[in-house]
């Protein structure tokens, strides 16, 4: 990205501590406007605290964050203007939907009869019109989330944060709800930073996702370039499925010493044919309807092939050739830095 | 990445928030400070303060008299064979509710909590009745039981200390995990082994807990031993006596000191057994339920009946007393005992119940206040916060009595503005009970997530908006139990405040202390069953009050 072009939304070495554990290490990235970006990685990897790092509930360390050149460090949660969605919804127990919905809007001392319309207005884009006087525990849990949602959005927020809002949920409506934030954040136009450690989740809602590992960002893209051209081992590993050559035979031929960096390539890519330069022999083998799964000794590792369309039974114990094309092999760095 | 950009930093202006933390952790800490610390330091400074400088002398003075070391071996005495005999009698009732199928479970554990409804002097007033020598035994049977000394304090002080005993070990029997019962039976061992190595390792802390509880109790206790004592003296009555009696603040002072050391040792022990009880419960434990057994069931309800009576008997014949013509020579009915007409009358009632609420209103703002920026506003003075709160559970009340003598009746200080007023007797009954209400409100606070607070200020409230809409709403009936569980001490109370009374402000509690005193028993009795009267009252209406708002669950008896 071209220096000097102003950013939304900038962390500059974000770091946070919890005693000796770096829960966030570093971080550096840049939002732009209207952006949707989710931080993805396995849990404990510090993408809730980096989430709460920019929402002020936590306190930086080391580092900047910047709204729009403005430095938000010293500027409580409370004066941020962000809205934030957790994972356990917690709405007030003590407060219908719409006196949820209009809380934020009360801090901000709006006049009564625009709070009201506005709460009105929240309700519609949740589809919750009806359930206005409810209290929180007589709606089902994505209902709650919904109003959760419509909650955080209602004062205008500058940016979305949402910690994981559909992992309390089940499938179903984990399913309806993606699409339906999705769209909302898109018809809004709002900035939004989504944390999850759902790999489908992050790649059919993000228009970029954050891959963290160990309190660090390991790569940033679109869903699309992190399975395609993982810049690490872990990003590899972590979205999608990939195989690492470790065995010499196999490595054969892709220069660079072994250890620095990886030599990878996903199941898709392996081909089997007649001719191939890599024999091995078929250990596993799992039929998943129009693809077929092998797991394949060869040098003294196993590889993992995905075969699509193939009519023809494998077996344990057969003996296949395989190529690994040079394009389609990758060359990870062990770790970002 | 570096982009030479410069930036704007957003105004750091004074937050209100901080301001917000700053004024009620200061404000707590000053409360604090002001009421729990300044008198301590008083007493210690006056016991180590002489004519001749700062030292010992007072002590060696003290010890110089025999009968001053006798008083101190009386306090052991009395402090460890009650313990032994409550832990035994409570340990064998709780285990009878919590293990076993008998029934009437739920009256046998209201009347095992009758104590707690009365001041502390009722038992001893009971015993009067019972075994004194004009009792109803010794004129039953032509007997001549002595029960002044030794002996009346050691009854009534554990049948004062058995509820207090009782829901400790209740709560320790109450967690217990079935699969442990299940594998010491197939493995062939009898109910007594199976006591011996199952149950009583499973709550020796409860045990250990229990008893530092009832020892410091016992030896802090006023009401009883003044009561019942005769020439058996304990500490806490030679507090009172060199303090009413010969205005020997120095010497009072020496023996607040040699009250509150063993009195803080057993508190800090039992807050050091507490912290370990906690980590040993696990979530995983499948919980015991008791299975019908008659005969064992019928062996531990004819014990419970049993202990329950000897409760019991004591407030009855109290209650009896009250309504008869002269005991024990006329037993006729007669409510005359009730028109007190003598001293302000059934003024000392009124003002323990102004007193009363008052200190309900105080402890619901102030302790609950003190637990909430505990809470809420973690800082580097919050661990001496929260030590300062939890102190007055060491204080014997005495000592904390004595101590606001000493400290605030001087004019031309602060506080002594409220001096010989019900606010510092109020106030007293707030940071003498302040370590209970703290913890009942702190306990309760942690419980809610955290994750409220914070919804509400990325939606751009205050902390005490936060407070007002959400916390508050959200735990107030725990601040309801703190109100009701100071409006009960402060009911029943009588040893911080016996010192802070004036004629105009006489106490309910008092008043039952001077009566017995005068010879007047039967009057002693009717004001004491106002007294508890009152309690229940208030209890049965809030309780009331409750169900007829439609809420129910909350429990305001802790
Ligand atoms: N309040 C806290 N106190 C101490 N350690 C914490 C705290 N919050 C998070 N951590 C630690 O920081 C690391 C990152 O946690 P978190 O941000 O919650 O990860 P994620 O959301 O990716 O699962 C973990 O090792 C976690 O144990
Ligand atoms: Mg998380």
């Amino acid at each position: 990205m071209p220096l000097g072009v102003s950013m939304f939304l900038s962390l500059r070495g974000v770091t946070r501590r919890f005693g000796s554990v770096l829960a966030v290490d570093h971080v550096d990235l840049d939002l732009s406007e209207g952006e949707f970006v989710c931080f993805l990685g396995p849990s404990g990897c510090g993408k809730t605290t980096l989430l709460r790092l920019v929402a002020g509930l936590e306190i930086l360390d080391e580092g900047e964050i910047l709204l729009e050149e403005t430095d938000l460090s010293g500027l409580p949660a409370r004066k941020r203007n962000f809205g934030v969605v957790f994972q356990s919804y917690s709405l007030f127990p003590n407060l219908t939907v719409a006196r949820n919905i209009a809380y934020g809007l009360e801090c901000r001392k709006w006049a009564k009869a625009k709070i009201e319309a506005r709460v009105g207005e929240m309700l519609d884009l949740v589809h919750l019109g009806q359930h206005a006087e409810k209290h929180p525990h007589e709606l089902s849990g994505g209902m709650q989330q919904r109003v959760a949602l419509a909650r955080a959005l209602a004062p205008e927020p500058s940016v979305l944060l949402l910690d994981e809002p559909l992992s309390a949920l089940d499938a179903k409506v984990r399913e309806s709800l993606r699409g339906e934030i999705s769209e909302l954040q898109r018809r809004l136009g709002i900035t939004t930073i989504m944390v999850t450690h759902d790999q489908d989740e992050a790649m059919e809602m993000a228009d970029r996702i954050v891959a963290m590992n160990r309190g660090r960002i390991e790569q940033v893209g679109s869903a699309e370039e992190l399975y395609w051209e993982p810049a690490t081992r872990f990003v590899g590993e972590f979205i999608g499925r990939i195989n690492v050559l470790s065995a010499s035979e196999l490595r054969a031929g892709f220069d660079g010493p072994p250890g620095e960096t990886a030599l990878a390539i996903r199941p898709e890519h392996v081909v089997l044919s007649e001719d191939g330069a890599h024999s091995g022999t078929v250990r596993k083998v799992a039929f998943l309807g129009n693809t077929m799964r092998l797991g394949v000794e060869a040098g003294g590792q196993e590889i993992e092939i995905e075969v699509h369309g193939r009519r023809r039974r494998m077996n344990v114990g057969d003996t296949v050739t395989f190529d690994l094309p040079a394009d389609r092999v990758r060359r990870l760095a062990v770790s970002s830095r | 990445m570096s982009v030479g950009a410069p930036t704007v930093r957003a105004s750091r202006l004074p937050d209100s928030d901080r301001l917000f933390g700053v004024f009620t952790v200061g404000a707590t800490g000053l409360l604090l400070v002001t009421f729990v610390l300044i008198p301590l330091w008083a007493i210690l400074k006056n016991s180590f303060v002489t004519p001749e400088g700062i030292g010992l002398d007072n002590f060696a003075r003290y010890f110089a008299d025999a009968r001053f070391i006798t008083v101190v071996g009386n306090t052991f005495e009395v402090g460890i064979s009650v313990t032994l005999t409550t832990l035994v009698l409570a340990y064998g009732f709780a285990y009878a509710i919590q293990r076993t199928c008998m029934p009437f479970k739920g009256v046998l554990r209201i009347i095992a909590l009758l104590p707690v409804f009365s001041p502390s002097l009722v038992q001893a007033l009971g015993l009067q009745f019972l075994l004194g020598r004009n009792g109803f035994v010794n004129r039953t049977f032509g007997t001549e039981i002595d029960i002044y000394g030794f002996w009346g304090i050691f009854i009534s002080d554990a049948v004062y200390a058995f509820p207090h005993a009782f829901l400790i070990l209740s709560t320790a029997l109450a967690v217990a995990d079935a699969r442990l019962y299940e594998s010491a039976e197939t493995l062939g061992a009898g109910p007594w082994r199976i006591f011996r190595t199952v149950t009583l390792p499973g709550t020796r802390y409860g045990i250990a807990s229990a008893a530092f509880v009832v020892f410091t109790i016992v030896i802090t206790d006023f009401g009883n031993p003044v009561v019942i004592g005769g020439n058996y003296s304990v500490l806490a009555v030679e507090i009172y006596n060199q303090v009413s009696g010969q205005a020997n603040f120095a010497m009072g002072a020496v023996i607040g000191v040699l009250l509150l050391l063993p009195a803080a040792l057993a508190v800090t022990g039992e807050k050091w057994i507490a912290r370990r009880q906690f980590a040993s419960l696990t979530s995983q434990s499948v919980p015991l339920v008791p299975r019908p057994n008659p005969a064992r069931d019928i062996a531990w309800f004819a014990y419970s009946v049993l202990v329950a009576l000897a409760i019991l008997s004591l407030v009855a014949i109290v209650i009896y007393a009250s309504f008869v013509r002269l005991w024990p020579y006329n037993l006729s009915f007669s409510l005359r005992h009730y028109e007190f007409d003598v001293q302000n009358g059934i003024q000392p009632l009124w003002t323990s119940i102004s007193v009363a609420i008052v200190t309900a209103l105080l402890a619901i703002v102030f302790v609950t206040g003190a637990a909430y920026a505990n809470h809420a506003f973690p800082m580097r003075a919050s661990r001496i916060l929260y030590f300062l709160a939890i102190l007055p559970a060491a204080v014997p009340g005495m000592v904390l009595g004595l101590g606001y003598i000493l400290a605030f009746n001087t004019p031309g200080q602060p506080v002594y503005l409220i001096y010989d007023t019900i606010l510092i007797i109020a106030v007293c009954n707030v940071y003498h009970y302040h370590a209970q209400g703290f913890l009942l409100a702190t306990t309760n606070i942690k419980q809610i997530s955290s994750t409220f607070d914070e919804a509400s200020a990325t939606l751009g409230a205050t902390k005490l908006r936060t407070v007002w809409r959400v916390t508050l709403p959200m735990i107030w009936p725990t601040v309801l139990a703190v109100g009701v569980f100071f409006f009960m001490r402060a009911m029943v109370t009588l040893s911080a405040v016996i010192f802070l009374i004036t004629p105009s402000t006489q106490l309910a509690a008092v008043s039952v202390l001077y009566l017995d005193d005068r010879g007047a028993l039967n009057q002693a009795a009717a004001f004491a069953v106002c007294i508890m009267a009152t309690v229940v009252a208030f209890l049965v209406l809030t309780q009331l009050a409750l169900r007829l708002a439609g809420i129910r669950g909350v429990n305001l008896v802790r």
